[in-house]
């Protein structure tokens, strides 16, 4: 008795981690009902260029939410990167011209503004939650500063390339992106820090006397986020060939969106890159799905909304719950 | 008359104490007065507050307003509501405390309902007031003489009508368009939502419009939007009308990736840098520029000449105290004069831009 108990516990695990992929199934079967234009090789490129940037960023979400934590600084990481990549490159405000060797400036620009989101959330022990909108306040007011209220336009094709140009046919970006994953994969299941990671989520007291340095890990793991968005930034000013402090603006909402639709549990220590990359195309094919159908933009917002709860839902390992908070 | 006028409101008890025969008493009291304001005229401070810095659009607003103090050598501040309408209100309030009163201020309120605060905390005080764009439609400048001194904003209307109908003859008068909206409740999107409706109208029939999205303003949304429209319409898109060129600048850029950009033109509203330029290369069939180093510079201007006694606002007529100002149409045979004359404000010629009064179309 007590053996078909477990049983059937562990073929229902089994089914949650197939959830959100059944879901992405299931979305793109019904919008090619609607639209026979859906599954064509040139839609399917248009909805992996749109996941391209929510990818990057969603690989650095991951890690911090396999931890237990959060990290609500993504758009003033991406505001940061982007206005910096945007001045250095050859533009109309300053008379820089460095070309992509101003790309891994603002990557690490977004390094090291993650590295403070570790440092503050380890060694001042504040949540997560406040250190990150704190620092994201702060990237969104530097951007402002910087640039003083203006836009500033890209003219270096070069840098716009990394969003404009095509190799075999397939955009840039996504090619960017697809790095992106593999490289938080090489992380999450071949380094050490990536095990420690899940060993954090799931039960820090356990994983402090196991002997894992976890202060050390997580300002690491924020750091690497931080690395992963100031990609994000790269790409958003190469895609718009402009940089504005509010070029971020609505990321932050998509990339956590993605991250607990894909099955990452934000909890901690369930989840994994692979899953964001099921969610980040859940929430693209949705968005792009409604218009194709012509559903009504206030619907839109609705089934949003029901997604991330039934999502959400789907996903929680309640036998794992004792308090609900 | 005049002098008398706008100091009314310092001396109003004194004059109300002194009964009936006040007036003319009232009256003695305001020369000397009027003669110490003039010869302290700097000692008002000039405020402009709006919603932030990081937008282009409120960046010259600011400016505008700078440039102004600078040339009547005045103390200037620029507070900044961060979409937040406690703190904009709360901020008004500490300035008008510093100052004792002696507040000049063009504010763009983060919301309608803070107009009336403001104006009344304003004239509680003794400062002049000018607000832009947001306020109710039932508070109105005269009714709060003198110190609520105008109200300006910009007639989306007709701006988004002219505006379509450039984006129309791009395409040969004839076909569909799609279309992207702002943030549904805002009376700019519903103002440009109708100009466009009515070009559309005035087509008869000639031109479609395919979709109609709202992208909130957000350029990242409209790109996704203008993505998902061109596998659903595909090359019978002739044309996309944004309610800003933010969002235009976004659909653009997905054109792009689809090599697109010049064949399907784009127009937007707002005159920022990159659809001026995109009407340059040929990518945008025109924007429409609202001028914001004028109303920034002019909301304080007009509210100066009041307090320096050069004007009798309550004398004005209805439509200098709630106006629209001059919009202007960027398109690709104008954008070159454009270019070469960017609308130098000049801030003795208080109503020059002014275009009507303002309509309420409720």
């Amino acid at each position: 008795m007590a053996l078909a108990v477990r049983t059937s516990k562990a073929g229902f695990a089994k089914w949650r981690a197939w959830a959100p992929l059944a879901v992405l199934a299931g979305l793109c079967i019904l919008v090619s009902l609607f639209n026979s234009n859906f599954l064509t090789v040139s839609n399917s490129l248009r909805l992996l260029n749109t996941a391209a940037i929510p990818l990057v960023l969603s690989m650095g979400a991951t890690f911090i939410i396999l931890m237990g934590s959060i990290d609500l600084s993504v758009e003033g990481v991406i505001a940061v990167t982007a206005v910096t990549v945007s001045l250095l490159v050859a533009n109309d405000l300053t008379g820089y011209d460095y070309g992509l060797w101003a790309v891994p400036v603002a990557i690490i620009a977004g390094g090291l503004l993650g590295l403070l989101n570790g440092v503050l959330h380890v060694r001042l022990k504040t949540p997560s939650f406040m250190t990150t909108l704190g620092v994201g306040f702060a990237g969104v007011g530097i951007a402002t500063a910087m640039l003083g209220g203006q836009t500033v336009r890209i003219s270096d094709q070069t840098f716009r390339a990394l969003s404009l140009g095509r190799v075999g046919g397939v955009p840039m970006a996504i090619w960017i992106a697809l790095s992106a994953v593999i490289v938080a994969y090489i992380i999450q299941e071949r380094t050490r820090i990536g095990r420690w990671v899940y060993a954090i989520g799931t039960d820090e007291t356990t994983a402090r006397q196991a002997g894992i340095p976890i202060e050390r890990t997580r300002i690491l793991i924020f750091s690497l986020a931080g690395l992963f968005y100031g990609l994000g930034g790269v790409l958003s000013a190469a895609q718009f060939g402009q940089g504005h402090a509010l070029i971020s603006q609505g990321r932050l909402f998509t990339t956590v969106t993605a991250v607990v639709v894909g099955g990452t549990s934000l909890s901690g220590g369930v989840g994994s890159v692979l899953n964001s990359v099921v969610g980040v195309l859940i929430v693209v094919v949705l968005a792009n799905g409604m218009v194709l159908m012509g559903v009504e933009p206030y619907i839109q917002q609705g089934v949003q909304g029901l997604l991330i709860i039934v999502a959400v839902a789907l996903s929680l390992d309640r036998s794992r719950l004792d308090v609900v908070k | 008359m005049s002098k008398f006028d706008w100091q009314k409101s310092g001396v109003s008890r004194r004059a109300l104490l002194k009964g009936a025969a006040g007036l003319g008493a009232a009256g003695a009291l305001g020369l000397p007065f009027a003669r110490q304001a003039r010869a302290e005229e700097t000692t008002w401070t000039l405020a402009n507050s709006m919603r932030s810095l990081a937008n282009p659009y409120h960046a010259a607003f600011a400016k505008g307003g700078e440039e102004f103090a600078k040339s009547i050598g005045a103390k200037y501040e620029q507070l900044v509501t961060e979409g937040n309408s406690q703190k904009g209100m709360s901020d008004i309030r500490a300035l008008l405390q510093r100052t004792g009163g002696k507040l000049i201020l063009n504010v763009d309120p983060n919301d309608s309902p803070d107009a009336r605060v403001i104006v009344e905390e304003v004239q509680k005080a003794g400062g002049y007031v000018v607000t832009q764009w947001n306020k109710p439609d039932d508070l109105h400048p005269w009714d709060h003489n003198p110190s609520y001194v105008a109200h300006m904003s910009f007639d989306g209307v007709p701006a988004a009508k002219t505006i379509a109908e450039a984006l129309f003859k791009s395409f040969g008068g004839e076909g569909g368009i799609v279309a992207i909206g702002g943030i549904l409740s805002n009376v700019p999107a519903i103002e440009r939502k109708l100009g466009l409706d009515q070009a559309i109208e005035a087509s008869g029939g000639k031109v479609k419009l395919l979709d109609f999205q709202p992208a909130d303003w957000n350029e990242q949304k409209a790109f996704e939007i203008m993505q998902a429209w061109i596998t659903r319409f595909g090359d019978e898109i002739k044309g996309v009308f944004a309610a800003n060129d933010g969002m235009g600048v976004g659909a653009l850029e997905a054109l792009r990736q689809n090599g697109l950009a010049g064949k399907v033109q784009v127009v937007g509203l707002d005159g920022i840098e990159a659809a001026v330029a995109a009407v340059e290369a040929g990518e945008f069939a025109g924007t429409v520029a609202w001028d914001p180093m004028w109303t920034g510079g002019m909301g304080l201007a007009i509210p100066y000449a009041v307090a320096t006694g050069k004007i009798d606002i309550a004398k004005e007529p209805k439509e200098h105290r709630e106006f629209y100002g001059t919009a202007i149409i960027v398109t690709k045979d104008t954008v070159a004069g454009y270019r070469a004359n960017p609308g130098k404000v000049d801030f003795n010629d208080l109503w020059g831009k002014a275009t009507g009064q303002i309509q309420y179309r409720s």
